[in-house]
């Protein structure tokens, strides 16, 4: 049986908040296999977004072991952390977070700086990556020249320019009109499917969910129910 | 990651022109401040151990009497003497303002051999009763003396008997490289300033002797030597080596190295302060884009290095600004210092301190922010709200 892309065992995370310790994910388990779409849905405070800043490497647990495309996170140190997530994980969040003083292509070639590519081939690679998201035309845009869904384009655009094994997306049709919404998402299953890309979206939106293979439900940090949807599915 | 540096700074022009331009003021005046202490302090370096001053006892304002020089000059040790009067005047209009001596010529410069004129220029200053020689700066501050040959110079402590102006004509140019000695200075003789006020019934004091010594000679034993010699004559003497001499008249006003000092360490606190200011506005607005960086896999040493440089950049931009400016108005700085302090000039290392303070104030100004992007946990960072 093959090693799952994400593996959580006894996961706790607390948090301090006014002098009272809140326990977000509490002795969390949980196994996600490589290769598949998994929508993680819960009411508000359910730790949907602490474990995927987690399984990111944004944030790191109080006890319980965190395997990642095969690394336990709780082993490493920030900086091996960083160089870990540069090479491992892609972003796609609720507010986009581009930097708004570089352009589209600025934004995407910024994680390659952390590669080995030369200058010309960074540029190639961040330009494909805005032409696979539709953007190929808009690349010299700062992100305040672009709709809120374009700019969510050129996030995934980011997210993918390393070609990373798992992408991580928190709400990323939160900010989005139904048409932005439903692009940002054709684009993800069509990283699934095509890219084999694993990937794990934070959503509140079951028509979002419904798009993911498995939808997994978190409720007070613990585990719920996880449905399996078929494959994940382009849009209607 | 540098274009992200230089892109946070184009994106707040005005900011960062003021921050940039400011430190540039700051390490100009800097700059100003620290050559004329430099200034003051070169003179007094090269100020001769071996020559002597007399002056009198009271004050430098009060004359000796003229019979002293034959008595000092029989000191043994001395070499030769010369005295100055300061005469005081001024050229056309008071604003124009610089030193004039009456001066023995032929002793001037035996005592001064760092005083270098052509041989023409001294033959005609020892043989013409009314000639006199200019400093360099001085002649090249009034060209038309060099065209004329004359100089009018209206005595305002010796008026001329006559009323008008004393004549002077130029024998010619000194050129003095020693720091002790300016190039900004009239000479002129003795014998024409004494004889003219004596046909009034006055003869003149004299302001100090200054004397140069024979190799090897007992300093102490020849100062102790004259100042006892006119314990009871008419005007009691002090007799000081040239670099005393000159380190007193230095504090006669006030202790100028300290006050400018002080000057110079408020200007560089406030610029401080006024950097600071700048990037930690950056560095809150920044904060933002460090999660996002940290988030894409930049390390925290990344995130330092981001707010860090823009410091750095935006002070030695402006330390190379403020020095470029000091270099550009050195000349006119010292013409127009020239009366104050004569001989003004911006040392090498001045600028190596400007450039080296402009790297310090960058890197303290940008030590907070750069350290709390280090700090900041990546998931807080992605919480701030963007610039």
């Amino acid at each position: 049986m093959p090693e799952p892309m994400i593996r959580v065992r006894d996961l706790t995370k607390r948090y301090q908040r006014g002098g009272e310790t809140l326990t977000v994910l509490n002795n969390l388990k949980l196994e996600m296999e490589e290769g598949r779409f998994y929508a993680l849905m819960g009411p508000s405070g359910s730790g949907k977004t602490t474990l995927l800043n987690l399984v990111g490497g944004l944030d790191s647990p109080d006890s319980g072991e965190l395997i990642v495309a095969g690394e336990n996170l709780a082993e490493l140190d920030n900086n091996d952390l960083a160089r870990w997530r540069a090479a491992n994980v892609g972003f796609v969040f609720q507010g986009f977070n581009l930097i708004g003083v570089l352009t589209a292509r600025e934004n995407v070639e910024l994680p390659l700086k952390l590669t080995p590519l030369s200058a010309a081939q960074r540029r190639k690679q961040a330009e494909t990556a805005l032409q696979l998201v539709g953007l190929g035309d808009r690349m010299d845009h700062r992100p305040r020249q672009l709709s809120g869904g374009q700019e969510q384009r050129v996030a995934i655009a980011r997210a993918i320019a390393t070609d990373p094994k798992v992408i991580l997306a928190d709400e990323p049709t939160g900010d989005l009109d139904r048409k932005s919404a439903e692009q940002v998402l054709d684009l993800l299953v069509r990283l699934n499917r095509e890219f084999k890309k694993t990937i794990l979206m934070v959503t509140h939106d079951p028509a979002a969910a419904e798009r993911a293979q498995s939808i997994v439900h978190l409720d007070k940090g613990q585990l719920g129910r996880i449905e399996h949807n078929q494959p994940a599915v382009a849009a209607k | 990651m540098f274009k992200l540096v230089f892109k946070n700074l184009i994106s707040h022009p005005i900011r960062s022109g003021i921050t940039a331009v400011s430190v540039g003021v700051a390490l100009f005046l800097i700059c100003l401040l620290t050559s004329i202490v430099t200034t003051l302090q070169s003179g007094l370096e090269a100020a001769s151990a071996t020559r002597l001053v007399v002056m009198s006892s009271i004050s430098l304002f009060v004359d000796i009497p003229l019979s002293y020089q034959e008595r000092i000059a029989k000191v043994d040790g001395i070499k030769n003497i010369v005295k100055w009067q300061w005469f005081g005047g001024y050229y056309q209009d008071q604003k124009n303002f610089f030193a004039q001596f009456a001066v023995d010529p032929d002793r001037m410069f035996e005592v001064y051999p760092e005083v270098k004129v052509d041989e023409a220029t001294k033959q005609k200053f020892l043989t013409q009763r009314n000639a006199c020689i200019v400093g360099s700066q001085l002649a090249a501050e009034f060209p038309e003396w060099v065209e004329t040959g004359k100089i009018p110079i209206t005595g305002a402590l010796f008026p001329h008997p006559s009323g008008a102006a004393w004549d002077f004509e130029l024998a010619g140019v000194y050129r003095s490289e020693a720091a002790n000695f300016d190039n900004r200075t009239l000479f002129f003789r003795w014998d024409l300033f004494e004889e003219t006020l004596k046909g009034e019934g006055e003869a003149p004091g004299v302001g100090v002797y200054v004397m140069n010594v024979e190799p090897g000679a007992d300093i102490e034993r020849m100062r102790a030597e004259i100042e006892g010699m006119f314990e009871n004559g008419p005007a009691t003497v002090r007799c000081d080596t040239e670099s005393e001499f000159t380190r007193q008249f230095i504090s006669m006003l006030g202790d100028i190295p300290m006050f400018l000092s002080w000057i110079g360490a408020g200007v560089l606190v406030a610029i401080l302060l006024g950097a600071i200011n700048a990037m930690l506005m950056a560095g809150r607005e920044q904060t933002h884009d460090v999660g996002i960086l940290k988030a894409l896999g930049f390390t925290d040493g990344a995130a330092f290095g981001l707010l860090i440089t823009q410091s750095l950049i935006l002070c030695v931009f402006g330390g190379v600004l403020g020095i470029a400016l000091a270099a550009a108005l050195e000349a006119p700085i010292t013409l127009a210092l020239g009366a104050q302090f004569p001989g003004f000039f911006i040392k090498d290392s001045t600028y190596l301190a400007a450039a080296a303070v402009s790297l310090v104030v960058g890197l303290a100004a940008g030590a907070v922010p750069a350290w709390t992007a280090l700090r900041v946990n990546c998931v807080e960072a992605l919480r701030a709200k963007g610039a």
